[in-house]
C-alpha cells in the first residue's frame, strides 16, 4: 500500500496533491487526488468522495470544478480517484469512451475479462478508503460522497447500498435509472452479464425503492440544457419519483440554461461542498 | 461650675470636661433654663428660642456620655494606667487583654474628645444667645423707659398750661371784683355826701341821678362764683401701649416667611410629595401651614375657577401631602405660626409628583437572540421627561438573579435593548419626570434562545383571522364583506399577513407548520411591499410557495416573479426559515427532515418582516422562540 506522490501544489491554504499506488482490487497502478484543506495539519477532517463523471481522470474535479475554496472553509478533505483501471490491456479496453477505460461505472464486474480489473465499487468503497485512512489526517467515521453523470451514479449507489457509510450524499447530473438507459444497459451488460437482476444492485432509482437504513438527505443539482438529459441518459424523474413514494429526501434543481460540464458543476460546488459540510460537521 | 470656665478650659481642659461629664446634663438643663440652648445640631432642625419643647431629642443623645466602668473617666488616666500595667502583665492573653484595653480606651478618649467638643459648641450657643437676649431685653427696657418719660413730660406739660389758665381766670375775676368794689365804695361815698348836704336845693338836686346811679349800681350783678374749677382735669393715663411693650419683652416676634425647598430626588410618589422648608434661626414657630394646589397649564390665570387650595397644619419643617394626582405639578407654599402672629408666606414652589407607570405592550415586544425591542404605553396622559427600562438577568426557573442594569434617559415609548444570547431577561420600564422614576411597570420576561415576534394584525388581509394567541391563521370560505376590504395597511390580493421581526441585522429563524394540504407563501418581505400584490411576485418579496396540482406537490420559491424549478421528494410540513443579514441569505428547511431547501441570496438594503399567507382555505401556525438548529447558518 505505498504511497507515490505525484504532484503537490499548494492550494486555498491547503494542498492540493496526486498520488499513485498498486490498487489490490484493480490490480494496476492507480492514481488518486487529494485535497488536504488546512485544518488537516492539526485535526482529523471528514473525507469527500468524489467520483468523476465518463472519460475523466483524477485530474478533472480538481482542475476545473473549483472545490478547494470550499472544502478548505469547511475543513473537508476531498479525495477524488480515478474513472476505471488503466493499463490493464484487456481486449477492447480502449474501444469507447463510454465503456472500459475511463467508464468503469463504479461496479464489481463479474464477467470475463473485466471481472479481474474492474472492480471499481470495492476499489472506491473499501480500499481507497482503508488506504485515505491510514495515510491521511481523516476521520474515518466520518465520510460523504458526491459525484457527476457516472460518478453521480456511483456516489448514489454507493451511499443506497451502504446505509450509514456516507453521511451525505450529492449529485451532479447522475445517471439516476442506468437499467433504463443505453449508457447503463451497455457497461452493464459488458460487465455484469445479461441477467438484469443483477443489475438492479447497481440502479440507484432500484436501490432507492429498497432503502431501508439512517436517514439520506440527496442533493442532486441537472443543468436544463443538458444534452445528454434530452437524450434520456440521465432518467432523474424515475429516481424523484421512486424517493417520493419512498419519503427519501431530495432536493432536485433544474438549473436553466447549465449543459452537462464541469462549468456547470463549478457553478453550484459551493452548495454541494456546504451541503456536504452540515453532515460531516455535525 | 461656671461655664465660662469650662469654656476657657477649651480643648486643653478635656479632663475637667470628663470628670464633670456625668454632671453635665442637669447642669445643661440648669443653664438652659433662662436664655435657652440649642446645639448647632438641634439649630438645624426647628430651633426655638423661647420655649424648651423644640430643643432636639438627638442633640441630648449625642451629648450622653456613659462612663466606662472599669476604666477610669479622665482619658489621660487611662493611658497611665496602661502604661503602668504594662509590666506587671505577662505575655500572651494579657498581652492581648491589653490590647483590647487599650483600645477600648482610646476609643472612649474619642467619644470624650467628641463630647468635649460638643459641649463646647453648646458653650458658645448659649453665650452667644445669652448676649443677644441681653441686649434685646435692655433695648426692649430702655424703650419702655423712654416711653414712660416722654409720656411723663407730656403730662407734666399739661398740667402746667391748665395751671395758667386757671391762674389766669382766677386773676381776671379778682380785677373784676376790685373794680365793683371801688365802684360801689364810691357810690356809698357819695350817697353820704348828698346825705350830709345841707342845702336842700342842693341836695334835691343831687339825689336824684345818685339814686339813679345807685338804682343802676344795684341793676349790675357782680359774679361772685369762681369762674374756674378748683380741681385739675387729670384723664386717665393710658398706659396700654406701655403695657404691650412690657408684655413684649417676653413675647416672641411674629416669625418671618419660612424658606421652602425645592424638590429633592426621590422625595415624590406617585400620589404624595414631600415637602420640606426652613426657617430663620431666630424665629419661633408654633406651627406651620402648608397651603398647595395643583398647576393646570390649561387653566387661564384669571379663571375663575382656580384649583382649589388644599392647606395642611404641621408641627415639623417638612410634611408628606397625599392623594395627589400622578406626573402632575403643584404649587407649594408655606407660612409659620407663633403666639405672637403668622408670617408671610414663602416663596411658592414647584414640586412635581411622579408619572404612573408605563404599561408595556406584550404584543408589540419582539426579541431576537441579541435583543429585544420593548414597546409600552405612556401611562400618563401628560407628556413625561423620559422613559427608564431596568432589566435584569433570570435563571430559567424564574428567579431572579443578577445585577439589574438600567437604560436612562428613553425618550420615546420603545427601546432596542442589546441582550447576551441565550438568557432570559426580566425587564421592566419605569417613566421619569423631575419628580423622579414612577413603580415599575409590569415586568416582560424576554427568552434570548430564539427569534420572538407576534403578527401585525394591521396588516392581515380581511379574509384571515388571527388565533388568541396570535400564532395560527385561518383562512376560512365564508363571503367577505364589502366594506371590509376598505382598510389602510391590510393586504388585498394575498390573503396575507405580515410578522413583527425586531430590527436587528442579525441572524433570525422561526419555524412554520402547516397541513399537508395547504397551499401557502412564507417568506419576508419590506415592510413597505405591495399589498395588492402577491407575495414573491415583486422586488420586495422572497418567499416559498406551495402549490397542490392533481399530480404532485409543487415548491417554489419566488421573488420578484420568478423561482428556480426544483423537486422536493418530502413534503415539509413544518419549515424553518432562517434569515441572515449579514451574509444576505434567506433559507429554508424542512424541520423534521434537517433537509434544506432553498436558499435565497439577497443582501436586504431595508428590515425585512416575516410574511405569511394562505392561497386556499386553510390555516398556518408560526413556531416562535426556537433556537436556530446549527445546519441553519452553515
Amino acid at each position: 500500500m505505498a504511497l507515490t506522490q505525484v504532484s503537490s501544489n499548494k492550494c486555498a491554504g491547503g494542498f492540493q496533491k496526486v498520488f499513485e499506488h498498486d490498487s489490490t482490487e484493480l490490480k494496476c497502478k492507480m492514481k488518486f487526488a487529494v485535497y488536504l484543506p488546512p485544518q488537516a495539519e492539526t485535526d482529523k477532517c471528514p473525507v469527500l468522495y468524489w467520483l468523476s463523471g465518463l472519460t475523466c481522470t483524477e485530474q478533472n474535479v480538481i482542475t476545473k470544478a473549483g472545490s478547494q475554496l470550499a472544502a478548505a472553509e469547511h475543513g473537508i478533505i476531498v479525495v477524488a480517484p480515478d474513472t476505471s483501471p488503466r493499463g490493464c490491456n484487456i481486449e477492447g479496453e480502449d474501444e469507447s469512451w463510454d465503456f472500459g477505460t475511463g467508464a468503469g461505472f463504479y461496479v464489481d464486474a463479474t464477467q470475463d475479462p473485466w471481472k479481474t480489473n474492474y472492480r471499481m465499487y470495492s476499489y472506491v468503497t473499501e480500499e481507497l478508503p482503508k488506504l485515505i485512512n491510514a495515510n491521511f489526517p481523516s476521520d474515518p467515521d466520518r465520510m460523504s460522497i458526491s459525484g457527476h453523470s457516472m460518478g453521480g451514479h456511483g456516489a448514489l449507489v454507493c451511499a443506497l447500498k451502504n446505509p450509514g457509510k456516507y453521511k451525505a450524499v450529492s449529485a451532479f447530473s447522475p445517471i439516476c435509472n442506468p437499467m433504463q438507459c443505453p449508457w447503463g444497459q451497455k457497461a452493464f451488460a459488458g460487465y455484469l452479464g445479461s441477467d438484469r437482476s443483477t443489475w438492479e444492485a447497481y440502479d440507484a432509482t432500484v436501490l432507492a425503492g429498497a432503502y431501508s437504513g439512517p436517514q439520506l438527505d440527496i442533493l442532486i443539482d441537472q443543468g436544463r440544457d443538458d444534452q445528454f438529459l434530452s437524450a434520456s441518459q440521465l432518467l432523474p424523474d424515475n429516481l424523484i419519483a421512486v424517493c417520493s413514494e419512498k419519503k427519501i429526501p431530495v432536493v432536485f434543481r433544474l438549473q436553466p440554461g447549465y449543459d452537462h460540464s464541469y462549468f456547470f458543476i463549478y457553478s453550484f460546488m459551493n452548495d454541494h461542498i456546504k451541503h456536504h459540510a452540515k453532515y460531516l460537521n455535525a | 461650675m461656671d461655664l465660662f470656665e469650662i469654656r476657657g478650659g477649651g480643648g486643653g481642659g478635656l479632663d475637667v470636661i470628663s470628670e464633670e461629664a456625668e454632671h453635665q446634663e442637669s447642669r445643661e438643663l440648669k443653664a438652659m433654663d433662662p436664655y435657652n440652648v440649642a446645639s448647632d445640631r438641634g439649630r438645624g432642625a426647628a430651633r426655638d428660642v423661647s420655649t424648651f419643647q423644640r430643643f432636639s431629642v438627638d442633640t441630648n443623645e449625642s451629648l450622653r456620655f456613659e462612663p466606662c466602668e472599669d476604666s477610669p473617666p479622665s482619658p489621660t488616666g487611662a493611658e497611665d494606667g496602661y502604661d503602668d500595667d504594662d509590666d506587671v502583665f505577662k505575655e500572651g492573653e494579657t498581652e492581648r487583654e491589653i490590647v483590647t484595653t487599650r483600645s477600648r480606651l482610646q476609643g472612649k478618649v474619642a467619644e470624650m474628645e467628641n463630647f468635649a467638643g460638643h459641649l463646647e459648641e453648646i458653650f458658645l450657643t448659649v453665650e452667644e444667645n445669652f448676649g443677644r437676649q441681653e441686649q434685646h431685653l435692655e433695648q426692649h427696657y430702655n424703650d419702655v423707659l423712654q416711653t414712660l418719660s416722654q409720656r411723663y413730660d407730656e403730662r407734666a406739660a399739661g398740667l402746667e398750661e391748665e395751671k395758667k389758665g386757671k391762674l389766669e381766670a382766677l386773676y381776671g375775676q379778682l380785677l373784676v371784683c376790685g373794680r365793683a368794689l371801688d365802684a360801689s365804695k364810691e357810690l356809698i361815698e357819695t350817697a353820704q355826701e348828698v346825705y350830709r348836704s345841707q342845702d336842700k336845693r342842693l341836695f334835691l338836686k343831687a339825689v336824684k341821678p345818685t339814686i339813679k346811679r345807685m338804682e343802676e349800681f344795684a341793676k349790675e350783678e357782680v359774679d361772685l362764683t369762681l369762674s374756674t374749677r378748683l380741681e385739675f382735669d387729670t384723664p386717665l393715663a393710658d398706659m396700654s401701649d406701655v403695657k404691650t411693650m412690657m408684655d413684649s419683652i417676653n413675647v416672641v416676634p411674629a416669625p418671618s416667611a419660612p424658606v421652602i425647598n425645592p424638590q429633592m430626588p426621590n422625595s415624590a410618589s406617585q400620589t404624595s410629595l414631600r415637602v420640606c422648608w426652613s426657617l430663620f434661626s431666630d424665629d419661633t414657630v408654633e406651627s406651620y401651614e402648608l397651603y398647595y394646589r395643583p398647576v393646570l397649564e390649561d387653566t387661564p390665570a384669571d379663571s375663575t375657577c382656580a384649583p382649589y387650595v388644599n392647606r395642611v397644619k404641621v408641627k415639623e419643617t417638612h410634611c408628606t401631602v397625599t392623594d395627589l394626582l400622578p406626573n402632575a405639578q403643584y404649587e407649594l407654599w408655606v407660612t409659620a405660626t407663633n403666639t405672637t402672629g403668622i408670617s408671610p408666606a414663602s416663596e411658592r414652589a414647584l414640586y412635581m409628583t411622579v408619572p404612573s407607570p408605563p404599561v408595556i405592550k406584550r404584543r408589540e415586544c419582539t426579541s431576537c437572540p441579541e435583543a429585544a425591542m420593548i414597546r409600552w404605553e405612556s401611562g400618563n396622559t401628560n407628556p413625561v421627561d423620559s422613559y427608564t427600562v431596568e432589566l435584569s438577568e433570570t435563571s430559567t426557573d424564574g428567579t431572579a438573579g443578577g445585577v439589574t442594569e438600567s437604560i436612562v434617559a428613553v425618550p420615546t415609548c420603545q427601546c432596542l435593548i442589546q441582550l447576551q444570547t441565550g438568557r432570559r431577561y426580566l425587564i421592566a420600564v419605569r417613566a421619569v419626570n423631575i419628580g423622579g422614576p414612577s413603580d415599575k411597570s409590569d415586568v416582560i420576561t424576554v427568552s434570548t434562545t430564539g427569534t420572538f415576534f407576534h403578527l401585525l394584525e394591521d396588516t392581515a388581509h380581511p379574509c384571515l383571522s388571527i388565533s388568541e394567541d396570535g400564532f395560527t391563521m385561518f383562512y376560512g370560505d365564508e363571503e367577505l364583506p364589502i366594506s371590509a376590504m376598505a382598510l389602510d395597511d391590510t393586504f388585498t390580493r394575498c390573503v396575507a399577513v405580515l410578522g413583527d421581526l425586531i430590527p436587528v441585522r442579525g441572524r433570525h429563524y422561526w419555524e412554520v407548520e402547516v397541513d399537508d394540504g395547504t397551499e401557502f407563501r412564507i417568506g419576508v418581505s419590506y415592510e413597505d411591499t405591495e399589498r395588492n400584490s402577491f407575495l414573491g411576485a415583486n422586488k420586495t418579496s422572497w418567499c416559498m410557495r406551495h402549490i397542490l396540482s392533481p399530480s404532485r406537490h409543487k415548491y417554489e420559491f419566488l421573488h420578484n416573479g420568478w423561482s428556480p424549478d426544483l423537486r422536493i421528494t418530502v413534503n415539509p410540513v413544518r419549515i424553518g426559515v432562517a434569515l441572515d443579514y449579514e451574509r444576505g441569505t434567506l433559507s429554508f428547511f424542512n424541520v423534521a427532515l434537517e433537509q434544506h431547501l432553498h436558499t435565497f441570496h439577497c443582501h436586504f438594503q431595508n428590515y425585512v418582516h416575516p410574511c405569511f399567507s394562505l392561497d386556499n382555505p386553510g390555516a398556518l401556525t408560526v413556531h416562535n422562540s426556537i433556537e436556530a438548529p446549527e445546519y441553519t447558518f452553515i
